[in-house]
């Protein structure tokens, strides 16, 4: 294949994307047209196979298993006691609930996997009382924002899943790579909020609570904390695979939703349709990545981006850097998953041809994909915060409050590029 | 109507994936504690996935949860607009219909190679991928029935009712949502509520 022909291919599904065809066959239409023109009809057959191996690979189930997990631990309102126990623990930092804003989404957003539910969770436990207190709106509307893009990289991760599925990385290592940074990240959001609040002179800051209250709360945090365990746990002492430690998780997510009496038939329904729906979304996209990535390495496509790269004579931070602009950009206007699936057939090849990380690399796009999150115009946790206010202030307000994490993610990604080992270190102890 | 094919679908899905749970887990636990192995928990994972994205992939249709970027959508003139749901109507409905294609192909061979499952259990591959090809057959099914009624409406000049039914699902209405269960659940959960602001104030 032609340079021409690859970037004809790759901009008409970025073009079809935008316009607002759906993402799944935008990406099948590119495939199977890219595959045809090379091959011709037989092309078909050879999808046939790779379809049925996506639907039948084991490994897949894990995503529905994850998602029904946290729809579980969501719905029976195990999420939302979260916030009470964060505000009294973290509260005394200067910057006060803004902690337990961000603290409380990255557990939240940990083990929910969904932004919008997040966003809107948190947001509408934790605003009244912000409100109430006159915390600034935009610090505020930010820490939300910001707290929810952490869940993607904290694990289980359902884009980490997808990544690993589509690179053939292991999802085990890729889910204790995300531990590390994803811990390192949310001190860099608390670090950020105390020395705003300590620099500004604000007295933004809880009463202190007596001992008793603070440890009785904590009883909060055991659901979603064992099943954080139970899931890593199992993964990381290589007991159980990832599909493995995500059963685990649903039944004692299910064991958790029946203990606190929340339990109903209505409830059930209520996570299987939404899984169910949000499961769908999910495998079409990922059906349509692999007829994507069969045609791009049946037309040697990777091999001509490859070549082609590298005639520049770009070391593996140039072209990491190249990359991150590229996904900067990109995040601001498409949805992040796609983007993510849209992209890796053609940037994965490339950056592995110079000596990167698989595991490493995984990291790095799902930073790439938090920003998206929060970068205008199109950010979700921007819309999805900007929607649960309701003192009726501009949507800028909000963009602007999550301006200081995009600049911290992007520090945080040059810090990555910088000691690859805050990755790589955890995983290589497996 | 459409309520409840999404509840009685939901149900099937959730229940296949409740029951693959427990399986795996008593699977899993007693590998580790007893040293005993049921052995298959994996391949029936894989025909759980087979048969519960076909039905995901229908319920999805039907909730519009199919992404579509909706950045220039919203900026476009109607007609535009129109134009742009009735062909992803239609391209969704001709990838499902493909895939349904794609599993007959899977099935002939698989039945001429009297194929089985590299596993203890060598189940013929025949049976699994039927489930499969009718899930596939049901998505189609229901993707072209979506784009014939987006194709009538669009030939007959009903553009407004098509948009109304197949405009990108947008984040406020995704958040509208949210909101609504999270309004019941916190119904049920006054009591607490009172105690987290005691402890605030």
């Amino acid at each position: 294949m032609s340079l021409t022909y690859i970037a004809i291919g790759f901009f008409a599904m970025l073009g079809m994307m935008l316009m607002g065809l759906p993402v799944a066959t935008s990406m099948a239409t590119v495939g199977i047209i890219g595959g045809m023109v090379a091959y011709g009809l037989p092309f078909i057959d050879s999808i046939a196979p790779v379809v049925w191996g996506v639907h039948n690979d084991n490994l897949l189930t894990s995503i529905p298993l994850f998602v029904l997990m946290g729809e579980l631990l969501l719905r029976s309102g195990i999420a939302d006691r979260m916030f009470g126990a964060m505000a009294a623990w973290f509260g005394r930092l200067p910057g006060g609930l803004l902690h337990a804003n961000i603290g409380c989404s990255a557990i939240f957003a940990a083990t929910s996997g969904s932004s919008v539910a997040t966003a809107a969770t948190v947001g509408t436990v934790a605003l009244p009382s912000l409100q109430k207190r006159r915390y600034p709106m935009n610090l505020s509307l930010g820490s939300i924002a910001a707290g929810g893009t952490l869940g993607i990289l904290i694990p289980p991760s359902v884009n980490l899943i997808v990544y690993g599925s589509l690179t053939d990385t292991s999802i085990g290592r890729l889910f204790v790579a995300g531990i590390v940074p994803g811990l390192l990240l949310t001190a860099a959001f608390m670090g950020f909020v105390i020395i705003y609040a300590v620099l500004t002179r604000s007295s933004i800051r809880e009463e202190k609570l007596p001992w008793r209250e603070r440890v009785r709360l904590l009883k909060d945090l055991v659901p979603p904390a064992v099943v954080f365990f139970i899931v890593m746990g199992s993964l990381y002492s290589g007991v159980a695979t990832t599909t493995e430690s995500a059963a685990l998780g649903v039944v004692a997510s299910l064991g958790f939703a029946w203990h606190s009496r929340k339990l109903s038939w209505a409830l059930l329904q209520t996570c299987f349709v939404q899984t169910a729906k949000t499961s769908g979304m999910i495998l079409l996209i990922i059906t349509a990545a692999f007829i994507l990535n069969l045609a791009v390495s049946l037309t040697g496509v990777a091999e001509t981006m490859t070549q082609w790269v590298t005639s520049f004579g770009l070391s593996g931070t140039q072209m990491l850097l190249i990359l991150m602009v590229f996904y900067l950009i990109l995040g601001m206007f498409m949805d992040v998953l796609s983007m993510m699936v849209a992209t890796i057939p053609i940037t994965f090849p490339i950056v592995m041809a110079l000596g990167i990380d698989p595991v490493w690399f995984g990291i790095f796009i799902v930073i790439m994909c938090e920003l998206g999150l929060i970068t205008p115009p199109v950010g979700m946790n921007l819309f999805v915060v900007q929607g649960i206010r309701r003192d009726g202030g501009s949507i800028a307000d909000v963009i602007l409050g999550a301006a200081p994490y995009v600049l911290i993610l992007i520090g945080f990604a040059f810090l990555l590029i910088a000691f690859p080992s805050i990755v790589t270190w955890l995983p290589s102890q497996m | 109507m459409k309520d409840t094919i999404e509840r009685w679908l939901g149900t099937l899905f959730g229940l296949i994936f409740i029951g693959l749970s427990l399986v795996v887990a008593v699977e899993t636990v007693m590998r580790k504690v007893f040293n005993v192995s049921l052995q298959g928990a994996d391949e029936l994972g894989g025909y759980a996935l087979a048969v519960g994205a076909t039905i995901a992939f229908s319920m999805a249709l039907l909730g519009r949860n199919h992404i579509r970027v909706d950045v220039l959508y919203s900026l476009f003139p109607e007609p535009l607009k129109t134009a742009l749901n009735w062909l992803s109507a239609l391209s969704i409905a001709a990838f499902a219909v493909l895939l349904a294609w794609l599993a007959w192909f899977v099935i002939q061979d698989t039945r001429a190679y009297q194929s089985v499952s590299q596993t203890p259990w060598a189940t013929p591959l025949v049976y699994p991928q039927t489930a499969w090809l009718m899930g596939l057959l049901v998505f189609g099914a229901v993707a072209a029935i979506v784009s014939l009624y987006a194709s009538f409406l669009f030939v007959t000049g009903r553009t407004d009712a098509l948009n109304t039914l197949l405009h990108p699902r947008t984040t406020r209405e995704e958040l509208k949502e949210e909101l609504e269960d999270l309004k019941v659940r916190s119904s049920h959960d006054r009591s607490e509520m009172n105690v987290k602001s005691g402890a605030s104030s």
